[in-house]
């Protein structure tokens, strides 16, 4: 098995990776980053609804009561992403447990992450649409929330020059919006950063060595960890990575997995590992504009609608969004009839096309993102397969009752008629009950301030294994009623600040 | 033993199960057992295939080329089932209404959908894929990225709007109190 040394190991290429891989080779280190998925820039993006394509890309967890969706590629998630740049609100640092401890950390709050957001939104080039670029979708849903007395604000997006062309979600064939690989990833090969791809972490080892005196440098600091990996393409080959550093950097799920499978040779891990995940937990639903109202338009103008209300934030601890989707993400995700229609084939017939035709022009949806608690938890199995389990409590359901009634109340008070939506589950059956899915699963390796209650400390290091940090959405401690990437990324660029300050790769010893 | 051809065994494996409770009857033994001509005559089972897509799908063009590519297309889960799909829509047609299913009135192969969907759970779960993915691959064209579906009005990927068509003029009459400045709520 092949053998290669680097100083700083980083696993993933997304939203939590790239910032310690452009920060530490900046600062003089020897990066290396490994990352699952396929290489992919611009030139590769499809306007398409091939599920052949998206496949190649997008990856689901199943489970019961919640179902995740993520990226593998260069890049992670940020290829696929609706561009959606927000800060998470001051309530959503504050959240308690059930205990009356607070979730983040000690000094962790919105203000100690401004400076980093505002150094992600710099290398993002995020900004507040502007209003004379909101799609219809996006006015139409300010309308209804107007006609109501609420209030509703400009999103901010991480784009230069959008198209519109309503492909977000595909990749953006324009080079638009700011996906890593444009920024972040480019920027660190060009400090002397090595990417490699479709290559899969498989297990992280501790190497045995003497225990090191503290405050060693980067260049001072013994090989530590070996990785072992194995490329997905071709032979399958394995190679073995061994650095001073690792940096896990691979997801909610994939550095969860990855960590799980890691224990018999992590046997210190906290207990916390795969566990305390949040998500968002989005409500969605549908509905017809009443005669009179203006269009909106589903398929044309930025996937996501240019407008938020956070309106509802202190009160219910959510925010309010209009959500577009293609013909492709809506019939595969429900089974979808008007309520109260009496024939059984409601969502297949003449029934359901006389729906469709009405999806572009005159259909509305509503989603909620909310301040959930972190109760899912992933299951792996031997052969390496995660499924996520969230159990049911009564506030649980009453927060998807209450918030169900909410958004479909905003939509009667507005003559709309509701649109039944039986979610569908991976096999294309409706799901039972209440159901959650999202992409904004964060904290399967929450911080904490002890390893009782998380698994890595707030600098994002591993309890009791010095020099291996998670960097990613997997150490953010709760849901953020907003997108979770802006956070993910600032969060990313203050552990990487930290590491720097810890290990001063600057003043490393020259290379063996 | 050794001369049997796989397609052989599958019906021998499908005949031992018979009596198995169907609801509980993987799908995979359900559908080994069913005539060999819905594997063998394409024509055949295009057919039938292309008349229940018609019939999830009413106003879809009859002539549409692609419009029962989906079932058969081995990059898509459903190919291996789609032989005896075929030959079960032509069964219940045929007991029902003693008439090949694409021969039937739209009212007629909607009965008959409707009949599998109230049936066991393999058979629901089978039709509701297909209906699923007779609809996916129609309103998304999953088969050509300009082509969308002009029944819906999705004109596909590739297809340039000026800003005016996308957004509607004077925006800030539609827009109520905003609560922040920039869009970040502190």
């Amino acid at each position: 098995m092949k053998t290669v040394h680097t100083d700083v190991l980083i696993i993933g290429t997304g939203f939590g990776a790239a910032a310690p891989a452009l920060r530490l080779a900046q600062a003089g280190a020897k990066v290396t980053m490994i990352e699952k998925g396929p290489r992919v820039q611009t030139a590769d993006f499809r306007q398409t609804s091939d599920p052949r394509y998206l496949l190649k890309y997008l990856r689901g967890t199943p489970g019961d009561h919640l179902s995740l969706t993520y990226a593998e590629a260069l890049g992670g998630g940020s290829g696929f992403y609706e561009m959606v740049s927000l800060r998470a609100p001051s309530v959503a640092f504050d959240q308690l447990d059930a205990q009356g401890h607070r979730l983040w950390p000690e000094g962790l709050d919105r203000a100690a992450l401004d400076p980093y957001y505002d150094l992600a939104e710099r290398m993002l080039h995020v900004s507040q649409i502007p209003l004379a670029e909101v799609p219809k979708t996006g006015l139409v849903f300010a309308q209804l929330m107007k006609n109501l007395g609420y209030s509703v604000d400009r999103a901010r997006y991480a784009v230069r020059g959008c198209q519109g062309s309503g492909f977000c979600v595909t990749g953006c064939v324009y080079g638009a919006k700011q996906s890593l690989f444009l920024n972040y990833l480019p920027q660190a090969v060009e400090a002397g950063a090595e990417i490699e791809t479709d290559l899969e972490a498989l297990s992280v080892q501790p190497l045995a060595h003497p225990h090191p005196r503290a405050w060693l440098t980067l260049g001072e600091t013994p090989y530590r960890y070996q990785v072992i990996c194995q490329r997905r393409t071709g032979e399958r080959e394995r190679l073995r990575f061994v650095a001073r550093v690792v940096i896990l950097g691979g997801g909610t799920v994939g550095t969860a997995t990855l960590l799980l499978r890691s224990r018999t040779y992590l046997p210190l891990l906290s207990e916390h590992v795969g566990r305390n995940i949040a998500y968002n937990g989005s409500v969605k639903v549908a509905g017809l504009l009443p005669d009179g109202f203006p269009d909106a338009d589903m398929f044309t103008g930025r996937t996501h609608p240019g407008m938020i209300s956070y309106h509802f934030l202190q009160s219910h601890g959510i925010t309010v969004h209009g959500v577009k989707a293609q013909p492709l993400m809506i019939v595969s995700a429900a089974r979808m009839k008007l309520e109260g229609h009496r024939r059984v084939s409601g969502w297949w017939g003449e029934p359901n096309v006389e729906l469709m035709q009405q999806m572009r022009h005159r259909m509305i949806v509503l989603a909620a993102f909310g301040l959930t608690p972190p109760g899912a938890a992933l299951d792996v199995s031997e052969d390496g397969r995660a499924r996520v389990v969230l159990p049911l409590d009564a506030a649980l359901e009453r927060y998807h009752a209450d918030t169900r009634q909410l958004l479909e109340s905003i939509l009667l008070r507005n003559g709309c008629r509701l649109v039944e939506t039986d979610f569908l589950d991976k096999q294309f059956e409706p799901e039972q009950g209440v159901h959650f899915s999202t992409a904004h699963q964060v904290g399967s390796c929450r911080m904490a301030e002890r390893k009782a209650d998380g698994v890595v400390t707030s600098n994002g290091e591993v309890f009791d294994y010095p020099g291996l940090y998670v960097s990613d959405g997997a150490v953010i401690p709760s849901s953020l009623s907003v997108n979770t990437s802006l956070t993910i990324l600032a969060n990313a660029e203050r552990i990487a600040a930290g590491i720097i300050d810890r290990y001063r790769p600057s003043s490393r010893a020259p290379a063996r | 033993m050794r001369d049997l051809t796989r397609r052989q065994l599958l019906q021998h494996l499908g005949l031992i199960t018979a009596g198995l409770a169907v609801a509980c009857t993987p799908l995979k033994v359900l559908t080994s057992a069913y005539p060999q001509a819905f594997d063998d005559d394409a024509e055949l089972t295009d057919g039938v295939l292309r008349a229940f897509a018609l019939t999830v799908i009413p106003s879809a063009p009859a002539g549409d080329p692609d419009l029962a590519r989906a079932f058969t297309d081995p990059d898509l889960p459903f190919a291996p089932y789609a032989g005896f799909f075929a030959s079960d829509l032509a069964r219940r047609a045929g007991n029902r209404f003693e008439t090949p299913f694409e021969r039937l009135d739209v009212a007629q192969r909607a009965a008959v959908i409707r009949e599998a969907l109230a049936a066991d759970g393999t058979t629901q779960k089978l039709y509701g894929s297909a209906i699923l993915l007779a609809q996916v691959a129609f309103y998304a064209g999953i088969y050509d990225d300009k082509r969308g579906c002009e029944l819906i009005g999705f004109e596909g990927g590739y297809h340039w709007h000026p800003l005016a068509a996308i957004t509607h003029p004077d925006p800030a009459r539609f827009l109520p109190e905003a609560l922040t400045a920039d869009g970040n709520y502190s």
